[in-house]
């Protein structure tokens, strides 16, 4: 690489950890193409960076989550359960599934959720009912400094099997097909568990590096994540990142819903092509 | 283990995790503008990998101060992260007496760990 396309993937990077702390997602969709199409990365290694790119933007990003109450690491923790089980599950099915199907009820499934979030973007926060007995047991109650609204917004978790058997397709995605699987998880905990947006994406964070993990040593081991693409990845993503989790706080659910649609339906419109031969 | 102690040793990890892997990655990468990616700081002649995309003889080319191994060094160090703060999940939920998410936290880390060891 040149240092002028150094630099370019940099501030691409840059950009992509800034939306992915925002919106909980890990920024493949943005770095993937912008490596492949704009500075002609091999698509093997650009898949190989954007692993890094997920770790580096969940790790930069809940560093301050966590420490500011936005992460809800009960909830992190009970659904890292379902998506590391899925992640393991995905990778064994991934044989014998056709890929083409996957892609396409995933990108149905997230296009419908869109509409979802349409109908969804003028609430401020969820409604607050009485937990259920399972949230209870589990303890999946909490509430959240909300700096825009200047107080504690209190939560509960609902659907939580709901919520768990999408967490596990989530994983089962990322294992199979490597991609969607932090927009799945803000999708599950914000529409099937009505946690708040923020709770939700900050979570999200908190859980897609360990997604990522799990399936790192395969790109590793296959000599996919080449460090003269994943270094400027890495320290851009892990600078726009630091910035995006600055931000998070002081806007409102609605913003965040606004940053995260975009993604939504890119990644919904990127894996129906994918599913119908186009695309990556 | 307040809560409170708890996110701030969960919140340490990731930025040690993060200080660290930027260090090294930010340091090889700015070495290798200099003297390129396979050089050595040391100046001394060593063997190289097969390509940038390969991690074996790692500790052999960080002795010479390679820039590449440097930067691996880094990245392996993110990858790291994540498993660390599970980790360091496990021994907060022990502390602080919450029996049931020690026990979920553990699963997990059994899991994310085998899946790392047995998948490839």
């Amino acid at each position: 690489m040149t240092p002028e396309a150094d630099l370019g993937i940099f501030l691409v990077s840059a950009a992509a950890g800034f939306i992915g702390a925002l919106a909980g997602v890990g920024g493949g969709i943005l770095v993937i193409p912008v490596l492949t199409f704009g500075f002609g990365v091999d698509l093997r290694l650009a898949v190989g960076a954007s692993i890094v790119s997920i770790i580096a933007t969940s790790s930069g990003a809940a560093a301050a989550y966590v420490r500011d109450r936005m992460t809800d690491m009960r909830v992190g923790m009970f659904l890292e359960l379902a998506t590391t089980t899925g992640a393991v599950c995905g990778a064994l099915l991934a044989v014998l599934i056709a890929p083409a199907f996957l892609y396409l009820l995933l990108g149905v499934i997230l296009l419908g959720t869109a509409a979802m979030q349409v109908a969804r973007m003028g609430e401020e926060t969820p409604p607050t009912d009485a937990p259920s007995p399972l949230a209870a047991r589990l303890r999946l109650e909490s509430s959240y400094p909300d700096r825009r609204l200047g107080r504690e917004v209190p939560y509960s978790a609902h659907r939580i099997p709901l919520g768990f058997a999408l967490m596990w397709i989530a994983g089962v995605v990322s294992g199979l097909l490597g991609i969607g699987s932090g927009v799945l998880k803000v999708v599950a905990m914000d529409g099937a568990m009505r946690l708040p947006m923020k709770v939700s994406s900050a979570t999200s964070n908190f859980m897609i590096g360990v997604t990522a993990a799990a399936s790192a040593g395969i790109y590793l081991g296959r000599g996919d994540v080449d460090a003269t693409i994943a270094a400027p990845v890495a320290l851009g993503v892990l600078t726009g990142a630091l910035v995006g989790a600055r931000v998070l706080q002081r806007i409102s659910n609605r913003t965040v819903r606004l940053v995260f649609l975009p993604v939504l339906v890119a990644v919904g419109l990127e894996t129906i092509g994918r599913g119908l031969g186009y695309g990556l | 283990m307040t809560p409170e102690r708890f996110r701030i040793a969960v919140s340490t990890v990731l930025i040690v995790g993060v200080g660290i892997s930027a260090a090294l990655i930010g340091f090889g990468f700015a070495a290798a503008l200099v003297i390129g990616w396979q050089g050595s700081l040391t100046g001394v002649a060593h063997a190289t990998s097969a390509s940038t995309a390969d991690f074996s003889n790692l500790p052999a080319r960080l002795v010479v101060l390679e820039p590449l191994a440097i930067t691996q060094l880094g990245l392996l160090a993110l990858l790291a992260t994540p498993v660390a703060r599970v980790a360091t999940s496990v021994v907060a939920f022990t502390l602080e007496g919450d029996r049931l998410y020690a026990a979920i936290t553990v699963a997990v880390l059994l899991i994310l760990l085998t899946s790392i060891l047995v998948l490839r």
